[in-house]
């Protein structure tokens, strides 16, 4: 049995990340001593790898709450934590998608300022974001 | 000719049968005026995401994402039935 600070080191996470992830339902301790304190089996070790692991796939809290159900759940198969894996993929190549799209809007707008000692009322960076934010204002540039 | 494309991956049972009930719809509808597509979704994660797949299944109706998740029967069939 883990004490909260023996878990937390031995799985490399704060005492506040163990406290935070048992209000969100992901860990709960085996049992509890005489005095209150929190003890945990090696299963709640394990429960933290996964969770370390799901969250490096870009899965949030929630959805690895979801997943930890799923694996417990009699009821599920691989066929459905495999439908959740490709779902995340989507999100994930669609925030790829907008971050590209990001970056091109920062190259842009880097391209167009070739004087960088221009005071910043001439800046063509500001004055380039200044005339987006108009035109979105006024409803063009959507389409 | 209206180009329906369904997003799935397979081994996905739930989708199959689904898709299945929403295939015969447009058959019912006319095989020769509906060209029907089931899109791998791992094959074409490019493609799905251009069109803008958040989820699996989904449908894109000429080249547009119409359905997000699987339409009932009635809803594809007044779908189709307005393009055609």
């Amino acid at each position: 049995m883990y004490t909260i600070g023996k878990l937390a080191q031995k799985t490399d996470l704060t005492t506040d990340t163990l406290r935070y992830y048992e209000k969100e339902g992901l860990l709960a301790p085996a049992r509890k001593t005489d005095a209150g304190y929190r003890l945990y089996d090696e299963d709640a070790a394990r429960r933290l790898r996964f969770i370390k692991q799901a969250q490096q796939c870009g899965f949030s809290l929630g959805e690895i709450g979801e997943l930890l159900t799923l694996k417990n759940s009699d009821a599920a198969c691989c066929k459905d934590v495999r439908s959740v894996a490709i779902e995340k993929k989507l999100q994930l190549e669609h925030k790829i998608r907008a971050l590209q799209r990001m970056s091109q809007a920062l190259t842009e707008l880097i391209s167009i300022c070739t004087e960088e000692t221009r005071p910043l009322d001439e800046c063509p960076i500001l004055a380039a974001l200044e005339n987006s934010m108009a035109k979105q204002a006024n409803g063009e540039g959507n389409g | 000719m209206v180009k329906v494309e369904v997003f799935s991956s397979p081994g996905c049972g739930k989708c199959a049968r689904a898709t299945a009930v929403l295939k015969a719809v447009a058959e019912e509808l006319g095989q020769e005026k509906i060209a029907w597509r089931e899109v791998n979704i791992l094959q074409e994660m490019d493609y799905a995401v251009d069109l803008g797949v958040m989820s699996s299944p989904a449908i894109a109706i000429d080249g547009k994402l119409v359905f997000a998740s699987l339409p009932s029967a009635g809803k594809l069939r007044a779908e189709l039935s307005r393009r055609l």
